[in-house]
């Protein structure tokens, strides 16, 4: 048989690169296979991507040597747009897939594009949305469904022209963790009915593992290093892995840290739950972390209510910091985090209520010595650039405040140093990777000594080693005292790093507690507030629950 | 109702040959019966909502009065100096007072139909429309509605890069050079993100075959059906009558 893609000794540089995005990628892949590709943020994979797809070498600005062949026929003799019936793609960002205002003729533009018969056209957008559970919403607005609708109706679009590649180009990395679920169960019960192959390209692995038993492993520079079974992968290749930040399964990696000598890691923990002993799992305390002690309280609310389009979004919430805190934020999408995070740092003003940032109510405060109090970082780090290199963007806020030109030079420089920036500093901010991105909009809300820092979302996709770099930065300024206030869905951050958690659920704030307090609260609660149990959790309660089976079969 | 199911592309041509035939005529008469012609037909038609219509059609009556004033105040010496009309206690030549009043009329009777046009039309539709009836390249058709899409995008863009600029610390602006300077440092980040989606969105519409060929099928297909001529019939009609009554 032959393969259904053959990728023979691909390289490709864009113009205004010295190096190779990729080179020597060599693959193949059979009619209606899985594979994970796998590899760190600038590796080439959506690049890879667009040359599978036939945009690559058309569009390209660059160089491109080797050869693809799909169904037996190199890429580049096929005519434009032919292609689209063999390969679909699934992009990473839902907020810019569409070109088309409502469901069904979204749809429709891809059946129009390859001709298909007007007669024809209804059916077959009512089967494909149907297939993707979204049928009531086929006269809807796109701009109205949510991240993960929005996902589901890309795949809908793709599945209408019937190709028998999916390449899925990090299709959750823009979606909170329940979405995630959806559109990976979506997925799965998609790939049982029919027979298309695919490609999953993704940072992180979890729950993905099912699909596929293949990965193909890149790394920075664009080569593949592992092609084979993701198990054997995780197996062998650990240090590898580990060096170019491709994040495990959470399970697994739980269970490495806990135990570096195991050999054998459970992928999933529907796995390790059939027969945990088998994992060799070693029961640990947590280290306990001192809770600080709750006495200076730093920034107060009293009563916040506000509501936008007649919406009451955040509903009458009093909460107080206090000095060395790290909290969690956590909550369903549009449950109101972002928005109440938006009126604690003083971008939103509430429409009742008031907060005090050391006893001063937040309005009395002059902007600019409000500022050196308060960072705020964004959720899109590109939005908060102002200047046209690192540097410049670090020390902007010094500059605005006239301190000499020296001793600016001195702190911007240590600031760049501590974030591993320094060798970047002469470059566009907007030109570096986005970990990177990341970290320069950390730097340059703590440039200030800003004592008091609010996250929104930090750690949406990145890789590991960068999301690892920038917790450990974060970290590293708790410890020095300063208070850090963080919205995330990631429950393993919310377990390892904060040392309170305030859930908010339709505005309200529903639980304020310790994290170890949460996790022990009822499981109906947490599901309605969209909330999962860490891996360290999970385990434990699994450990647990065998143990008292096993004291009841010896005892009785 | 009948304006609203009718071919756009056709509304759309009428509505121009209109327009042009409104320039030849320069007095006062025609313009007005047209004016409350083209008025009828959108309300009996087209059962457009009153209150929205008025508050759209304020600003030409404010220009439309502008219009008026400017062209008496500086009109030509007229050449029949006699005929001298009263009003409001002022005296005008009456030939400079009815070319300025054709000139107004005409600008309001042109906003009328814009607006005949404006609210009973879908503009998917009508970009539709101009692809399969008046071949528009969909090259350009799909752009259209491709940027239609991201104009709510951009502001809610404008609005969080306004935010996080005041989060650096950069003060509120306060004059208009200040606030000049604001918009010139918001437009790099805003251009940035604009071509990067404008680049995502190229790469998923042709990663779903679109190619820009003409040679398309439609989902929504518009034809020139009998009763689409109606309209321009029961227009020009009401132009002609409009004509010879005056």
């Amino acid at each position: 048989m032959k393969p259904f893609v053959e990728v023979c000794d691909l390289s490709l540089r864009f113009e205004t690169n010295q190096k190779n995005i990729f080179s020597n990628i060599n693959f193949e892949l059979y009619q209606g296979e899985t594979v994970l590709l796998l590899g760190p943020s600038g590796s080439g994979k959506s690049t890879l991507t667009s040359c599978l797809n036939g945009i690559f070498p058309r569009e390209l600005d660059g160089e491109m040597d080797g050869d693809i062949f799909i169904d037996g026929r190199k890429v580049s003799d096929y005519k434009p747009g032919e292609l689209s019936k063999k390969v679909g793609v699934v992009f990473q960002d839902p907020e810019t897939q569409f070109c088309m205002l409502t469901v069904e003729d979204e749809v429709a533009f891809g059946l129009e594009n390859i001709g298909v018969p007007h007669v024809e056209m209804e059916a077959k957008i009512d089967d494909v949305l149907s297939l993707v559970h979204l049928s009531e919403f086929k006269e809807s607005n796109v701009s109205t469904l949510s991240g993960g609708q929005k996902q589901k109706l890309a795949l809908a679009c793709i599945l209408a022209l019937d190709p028998s590649l999916i390449i899925l180009d990090e299709p959750t990395a823009n979606l909170d963790p329940i979405a995630t679920k959806d559109v990976i169960q979506t997925i799965n019960m998609l790939k049982k009915k029919m027979s298309f192959g695919l490609i999953i390209i993704e940072h992180k692995l979890d729950g993905w593992t099912d699909l596929a038993e293949r990965c193909l492993l890149l790394n920075r520079r664009g080569e593949i290093f592992y092609d084979g079974s993701l198990r054997e992968a995780i197996r062998d290749q650990r240090l590898q892995l580990a060096e170019q930040g491709i994040w495990l399964p959470k399970i697994s990696q739980y269970l490495l840290e806990n135990n570096p000598e195991l050999i054998d890691l459970p992928l999933t923990v529907e796995e390790f739950t059939e027969y945990p002993s088998k994992w060799g799992y070693i029961e640990q305390e947590k280290s306990k972390q001192n809770l600080p002690v709750q006495v200076n309280p730093i920034l107060e609310t009293r009563n916040l209510s506000w509501s936008a389009k007649k919406r009451e979004i955040v509903k009458n919430v009093s909460l107080t910091f206090y000095e060395g805190e790290f909290v969690a934020i956590v909550g369903a999408n549009g449950s109101g985090k972002t928005s109440l995070s938006r009126i604690l740092a003083g971008i939103q003003k509430p429409d009742c209520g008031n907060t005090l940032l050391k006893g001063k109510p937040l309005n009395e405060w002059k902007e600019s010595l409000l500022r050196q109090e308060i960072g705020y970082v964004f959720q899109n780090p590109e939005h908060q650039f102002i200047t046209n290199s690192v540097y410049d963007e670090v020390a902007f806020s010094l500059k605005i405040k006239n301190i000499s030109v020296e001793a600016i030079q001195d702190k911007v420089h240590l600031i760049l140093e501590a974030f591993g920036l320094l060798e970047l500093k002469d470059e566009h901010p907007f030109s570096i990777s986005q970990g990177q991105k990341r970290r320069l909009s950390v730097a340059t809300m703590i440039v200030d000594d800003q004592s008091f820092l609010l996250l929104d979302e930090p750690t949406f996709g990145q890789d590991a080693n960068s999301n690892a770099e920038l917790m450990h930065l974060l970290q590293q300024r708790h410890q020095s005292n300063s208070t850090i206030i963080m919205i995330t869905h990631d429950m393993e951050i919310v377990d390892h790093y904060a040392t309170r958690v305030i859930v908010i659920n339709n505005g309200k704030v529903v639980a304020d507690t310790p994290p170890d307090r949460l996790w022990e609260m009822d499981s109906r609660k947490l599901k309605e507030w969209q909330l999962e149990l860490p891996v360290r959790v999970q385990i434990q309660n699994i450990y647990e629950k065998e143990k008292d089976a096993y004291y009841v079969f010896t005892t009785s | 109702m009948f304006l609203q199911r009718l071919n756009p592309s056709i509304k759309a041509l009428t509505i121009m040959i209109l327009v042009v035939l409104l320039a030849f005529i320069f007095e006062p008469m025609t313009p007005l019966l047209f004016l409350i012609w083209t008025v009828s037909i959108t309300f009996i038609f087209g059962k457009v909502n009153f209150k929205k219509y008025a508050l759209y059609f304020i600003p030409f009556v404010i220009f439309s009065f502008g219009m008026l004033w400017t062209s008496v105040v500086f009109a030509d010496t007229p050449k029949n100096q006699d005929e001298i009309v009263v009003l409001l206690g002022m005296a005008y030549p009456r030939e400079t007072l009815l070319t300025a009043l054709a000139l107004s009329i005409r600008v309001l009777n042109v906003a009328a139909l814009s607006l005949l046009f404006v609210f009973t039309t879908n503009i998917v539709h009508f970009i539709l429309s101009m692809m399969q009836q008046l071949r528009l390249p969909p090259k350009i058709a799909y752009a259209v509605l491709a940027g239609y899409r991201f104009l709510p995008m951009m502001r809610d863009e404008i609005k969080l890069i306004h935010d996080a600029h005041r989060i650096r610390g950069v003060n509120q602006a306060k004059t208009v050079t200040e606030k000049w300077n604001n918009y010139k440092r918001y437009s790099i980040p805003l251009l940035a993100s604009a071509i990067r989606k404008a680049e995502r969105t190229a790469i998923a519409m042709e990663s779903k075959g679109f190619t820009g060929d003409k040679n398309r099928t439609f989902y929504r297909q518009f034809t020139v059906k009998k009763t689409d001529w109606l309209f321009p019939l029961i227009m020009l009609t009401g132009f002609l009558a409009a004509l010879l009554a005056s």
